[in-house]
């Protein structure tokens, strides 16, 4: 998947542990709920992050904050000291902050090969003209970089079967292919290994890491805390939409108010 | 299997080639109005495989048929010329149309597309001075290429046929690169596209107005043809008609619309004008939902499937797995 070029174009950007995402007073209301509210949010370059939190502490809101899916009611978004706040989706990829999704999101009537193919789609030179006279259905460098990409994510046996026919583990990391092949520079997982047996998971979580140490920046959210404990250097702890802890794995696992807000929502639904 | 379906062209081609030869004017007016059908039918399916239900296909192909009727009638324009300012005419259309009505889904675009259709009916039917309004268009000059006026009915069979058969590649190959693909990655999942790149909003206007502009094509030549333009013609009961095509014929593959329009224009033909003609399409389209949810395309899989599920079941496990 092209490694010396995504290495390449980490170095020649920025020195590592500059600022890559910072968000300031992110605040999104629904209705009279404030599903995020006044939230700072930092990400490094090089890092992987975590994102945790009770149900409905509003990670997924975050997220889609991020990605441009929804507009925040307050606060800013910058990307590479750039100002992303009030892009669209398609304006925020171009930049290089790519999301995979919840749910199995993937186009499920196409081959894997063809999902791929459609996360190069920023870097296709597609044109009404090309598609008109050219013989071949997608150019073959395309193709090259596609096989590559599943290759580097284990999938390459995978390529012609139809994504809804794919076991649910695979399919899963598919949507993580479709991201990389977008050519993140920060790539934000939403649960990439829930549903997954310990092995499955273990091994998304080593293709994680991999992905990091090729230079992508990695921003996700997960319940698995074995992964995220496993997985995270710095984790950012959620709960009704606001900022609780923040620090490495071990400091926010013995974190007293980390722990209420686990416990105490657990004890909650045992008496409720 | 391929070559099976490849013979089976080559021998429809010729067939096709040879209609005017072996049947009289009335084939060749019947088969010149299935080719303008299918260009329909098939026109529809970009903006259907993006997700977005268009129930208001025939104003688009008013709007050609009656911008490049003028233009010849009027102003003397040939053919060529006067269908292509036709189609563009209904690209144009399409564009300040869906630009505002194309972030809308599902049943709220369906009932934008359903009005539109009534607003270009009462515009064609109220601007007496231009349209004529309901006495309709008449007089309208028989279609010519190059100079040379197309007078039999014979060689102009032939023009519809060409015509098509242009539409069909243009929308074949269009169909079978990244913007296809792109395309059906915005009806599967439209929030995926978008998080992979995709501006949706311009890939859906793409696709909508390259529908528009091939629809302009189907009603220029139905104006050169017919040459006589009546409003209500391009009513309601012809977009209904123009998607039932496609959902009858498969909306699966690209050869989906084409099946179903040449399918159900044929066999409709004894009803044509009456009122039989709306319940042998509405019948249709039931027996196609009931019985065959994928179209008529699927009908040989599905034959091929029965007969295999028996001599299959007796060794073999399912070829799938």
């Amino acid at each position: 998947m092209g490694e010396e070029r995504i290495r390449s174009q980490s170095e020649s950007r920025r020195v590592s542990s500059a600022l890559l995402l910072e968000t300031h007073g992110l605040t999104r209301h629904f209705g009279g709920l404030a599903a995020v509210n006044r939230v700072d949010l930092r990400v490094a370059e090089g890092e992987i992050v975590g994102l945790i939190g009770p149900n409905g502490a509003g990670k997924t809101t975050c997220f889609n904050l991020l990605s441009g899916f929804i507009r925040p009611t307050a606060g800013t978004i910058r990307f590479d000291g750039e100002d992303i706040t009030r892009l669209r989706p398609h304006q925020v990829v171009k930049r290089g902050l790519v999301r995979t999704f919840q749910l199995t999101t993937l186009f499920q009537e196409l081959t894997g090969l063809e999902n791929v193919l459609l996360g190069l789609h920023l870097h296709s030179r597609r044109s009404l003209g090309r598609a008109l006279f050219s013989r071949r259905r997608f150019p073959p460098d395309e193709v090259a970089r596609s096989r590559e990409v599943l290759e580097f994510t284990g999938l390459a046996s995978q390529a012609d079967q139809l994504a809804r026919n794919l076991p649910h583990g695979h399919q899963r990391v598919l949507g993580i292919a479709m991201a990389l092949a977008a050519r993140p520079r920060l790539l934000l997982l939403d649960e990439p290994v829930t549903g997954m047996n310990l092995d499955e998971s273990g091994r998304v979580m080593a293709l994680v890491k991999t992905i990091r140490d090729r230079g992508v920046t990695v921003l996700l959210v997960e319940h698995n805390m074995k992964a995220v404990m496993g997985t995270c250097e710095r984790i950012v702890v959620l709960n009704f939409g606001q900022t609780l802890a923040e620090g490495s794995p071990a400091e926010v696992s013995t974190n007293a108010k980390v722990i209420e807000a686990y416990l105490g929502a657990g004890l909650a639904h045992a008496r409720g | 299997m391929r070559r099976l379906r490849v013979g089976v062209l080559i021998v429809l081609g010729l067939l096709l080639l040879l209609v005017p030869q072996l049947g009289g004017d009335y084939y060749v007016h019947v088969f010149a109005l299935v080719f303008t059908n299918v260009i329909l039918a098939a026109s529809l399916r970009p903006s259907l495989t993006c997700g977005q239900l268009n129930i208001g296909h025939s104003a688009f192909m008013s709007v050609g048929a009656y911008a490049s009727a003028l233009l010849a009638k009027n102003l003397a324009v040939p053919f060529e010329v006067s269908m292509l300012c036709g189609a563009l005419l209904a690209a144009v259309v399409g564009l300040a149309i869906g630009y505002p009505s194309l972030r809308l889904r599902g049943v709220y675009f369906a009932m934008v597309t359903v009005a539109f259709v009534e607003v270009i009916r009462l515009i064609a039917q109220l601007w007496v001075p231009l349209t004529r309004g309901m006495s309709g268009l008449s007089g309208i000059p028989k279609p010519n290429l190059l100079g040379v006026t197309l007078a039999t009915k014979a060689s102009q069979y032939y023009l519809a046929l060409f015509l098509m058969l242009l539409t069909l590649l243009i929308l074949w190959k269009l169909e079978s690169s990244r913007l296809g693909l792109i395309w059906k990655s915005i009806g599967m999942a439209d929030n995926l596209a978008q998080s992979l790149g995709v501006n949706i909003a311009n890939h859906k206007l793409l696709a909508f107005m390259l529908g528009c502009f091939f629809a302009g094509v189907a009603g220029a030549f139905y104006a050169h043809f017919i040459r006589f333009l009546f409003p209500p013609e391009f009513g309601f009961l012809m977009a209904t008609n123009i998607l039932v095509y496609n959902y009858v014929g498969g909306r699966g593959h690209f050869a989906g619309p084409i099946v179903g329009a040449a399918f159900l224009s044929l066999l409709s033909e004894p009803f044509r004008g009456s009122a039989y003609e709306t319940i042998f399409f509405s019948i249709a389209m039931l027996l196609t939902i009931l019985f065959l949810p994928g179209g008529l395309i699927t009908l040989p899989g599905k034959l091929a499937e029965l007969r295999w599920g028996k001599s299959a079941s007796a060794h073999s496990p399912s070829p799938a797995a």
